[in-house]
């Protein structure tokens, strides 16, 4: 009996926790199906009683909603390409290379991922300003290139494995370039997919960096110009299907990439 | 000689053909942003024109700042809303996981959904939820429990707990992660013991579970309390800072001098309270978190 009580009690707080994570997102993808007009009359309007393409079809056709789409890609696709590369092989120098300073060095990352980022925006949109990249891609993918949260995350996995591989590819007669690219990328495969849906995710997400550098509407990310609608009358549908084809690259890395999010947050929090 | 040169170049030419283009980039895009933004905060510079010194005008300019400090306390505020239950929330989950539910990694992955989710979709949501007006949907559920509708994001005392509860959901995936890691590195002797001897489930949380998992409640409301002190994507696209000021965060705070008003030697400053009030955070950290940390 209390057995069966158990059971009822736990299931009960589940069926809740589920409904309260999943309810958003359910109303995000019902409420881009809906005619604007009856979006905010009824507060259960999320459960549909027609299905109107409406609201894509107008996102598709709005040139400036295309637009920031492919801002969003700009900025997300080449600081991750480079970030996987640069943050494994500055990882792998880190781990497993012996040069004056290296302990100084790192010393000094590790109290630099204290500085929190708001601090630094300031003097960068002073410099970006005479650099004359506000409102370039520039601003956004440069500062991106690689980063210390993923040289950390590559060195500690590489640290576990044993140097007898390296060494022989040394003996061998393969030269440094040719052992990183031959032995230790593929080696470190699990690590570079985190460091790469990490920096995904943080650059496709980004609002903060975008609203400071970027003030022209065809700049914006996806992210800024689903901001810059928010809260407008009548916008509500086309706010949701925005959000929705905004969601959709996150939530497929998500769903396939899951256990290199969950890995590295382990390792990056539990040495 | 030149042999000597060759074998070290083959030996660590990696370090000098990525490390060294690396460094100067790092200079470029942290150490000297850092620097100079406290340069900043002695000087007057305008968008045009020359920068001119001023001392400590604009420091003293911010110990008188009642909004400043409008700002430190609302961010105080937020975290004592927000701290705990993400903490609380993130454990609630990580037992749920760890209980040999089925579907395990589902539940796994729907709760770390909105950690992986833009703020901004997170926020047109919330607002819709927490709409002040009868059509809200927490209006409408509210009003089957008899409760008058509330004003939520345009009331001052409420907005800022809405916001929290917005965050809550938004970060508590992750501290789950934590959590579940910790949870699973309990030796599983202990629990074995503790079912001979008799102990009720609920003993054995309170007992073995959460005494062991000391390290963890550390690491998380250290990073929790950092989250909280740099929270600004809420405050942005939800109330504006307002109403009346009850949401102004540090951060919101620094961007509105920063970037609307173009006050931006003021906001250095403020940036760099915020970072001392991290640095302090994090010092408290390094120092006990080192001693905790080998418990088990």
């Amino acid at each position: 009996m209390t057995y069966l009580l158990k059971k009822i009690v736990m299931y009960t707080a589940l069926i809740l926790l589920t409904f309260t994570f999943l309810m958003p997102f359910v109303i995000m993808i019902m409420g881009s199906f809906k005619e604007v007009q009856y979006a905010q009359v009824d507060p259960l309007f999320w459960i549909p009683d027609e299905i109107s393409l409406n609201n894509y079809v107008h996102i598709f056709r709005d040139g400036i909603f295309m637009r920031w789409i492919f801002n969003s890609i700009v900025i997300t696709i080449i600081p991750v390409a480079s970030q996987m590369l640069l943050c494994a092989v500055l990882g792998y120098v880190f781990a497993k290379k012996q040069f004056p300073g290296r302990e100084i060095i790192f010393w000094i990352f590790m109290a630099v991922i204290m500085i929190p980022q708001q601090l630094l925006i300031i003097p960068k949109y002073i410099m970006f300003a005479d650099f004359g990249w506000i409102n370039t891609y520039w601003s956004l993918i440069v500062p991106e290139l690689w980063g210390i949260m993923g040289v950390f995350l590559v060195r500690q996995f590489l640290q576990n494995i044993p140097n007898d591989l390296e060494e022989a590819a040394y003996m061998d007669g393969a030269n440094d370039i040719q052992i990183f690219f031959k032995v230790i990328l593929p080696l470190s495969i699990p690590v570079v997919a985190t460091v790469g849906t990490f920096s995904f995710i943080s650059n496709w997400n980004d609002l903060f960096q975008p609203l400071i550098y970027m003030t022209k509407e065809e700049m914006f990310p996806v992210t800024v110009g689903l901001a810059s609608l928010l809260g407008k009358e009548g916008n509500f549908g086309i706010e949701m299907a925005g959000s929705t084809i905004s969601f959709l690259p996150t939530f497929l890395i998500f769903l396939f990439f899951q256990r290199y999010f969950t890995e590295g947050i382990q390792m990056s929090g539990l040495k | 000689m030149l042999q000597r040169l060759k074998r070290e170049w083959d030996r660590n030419a990696i370090v000098y053909i990525f490390l060294v283009p690396a460094l100067i980039h790092f200079l470029i895009f942290q150490i000297f942003p850092f620097g100079f933004s406290f340069v900043l905060t002695f000087m007057d510079w305008k968008v045009i024109g020359t920068p001119e010194f001023v001392g400590l005008k604009h420091w003293a300019a911010f110990l008188n700042d009642k909004l400043a400090w409008k700002a430190i306390w609302n961010t105080v505020l937020f975290s004592i809303y927000y701290i705990v239950p993400t903490m609380a929330m993130g454990l609630i989950l990580a037992l749920i996981i760890n209980s040999g539910v089925r579907f395990k990694k589902v539940f796994k992955g729907l709760f770390f959904l909105p950690v992986v989710t833009s703020f901004v979709i997170i926020a047109g949501l919330w607002g819709w939820l927490f709409s002040g007006t009868e059509s809200g949907m927490v209006n409408y559920f509210l009003s089957f429990f008899g409760i008058d509708p509330q004003l939520f994001l345009s009331d001052s005392g409420q907005a800022l707990m809405v916001l929290a509860g917005l965050s809550i959901f938004k970060v508590s995936g992750s501290t789950m992660i934590y959590y579940f890691a910790g949870l699973q590195s309990i030796p599983k002797q202990l629990y074995e013991a503790a079912r001979i001897d008799g102990a009720s489930k609920m003993r054995i949380f309170w007992t073995i579970t959460f005494p062991l998992l000391k390290p963890i409640h550390f690491y998380v409301a250290i990073i929790t309390t950092i989250g909280s002190f740099q929270i600004f994507d809420s405050t942005f696209l939800l109330t504006g800072g307002g109403p009346n000021y009850s949401t102004t965060t540090i951060v919101y705070y620094l961007y509105e001098q920063g970037f609307t008003s173009l006050n931006l030697s003021y906001a250095a400053v403020l940036s760099y309270v915020l970072f001392f009030i991290i640095l302090t955070v994090s010092l408290i950290q390094r120092k006990y978190l080192g001693k905790e940390s080998s418990i088990y």
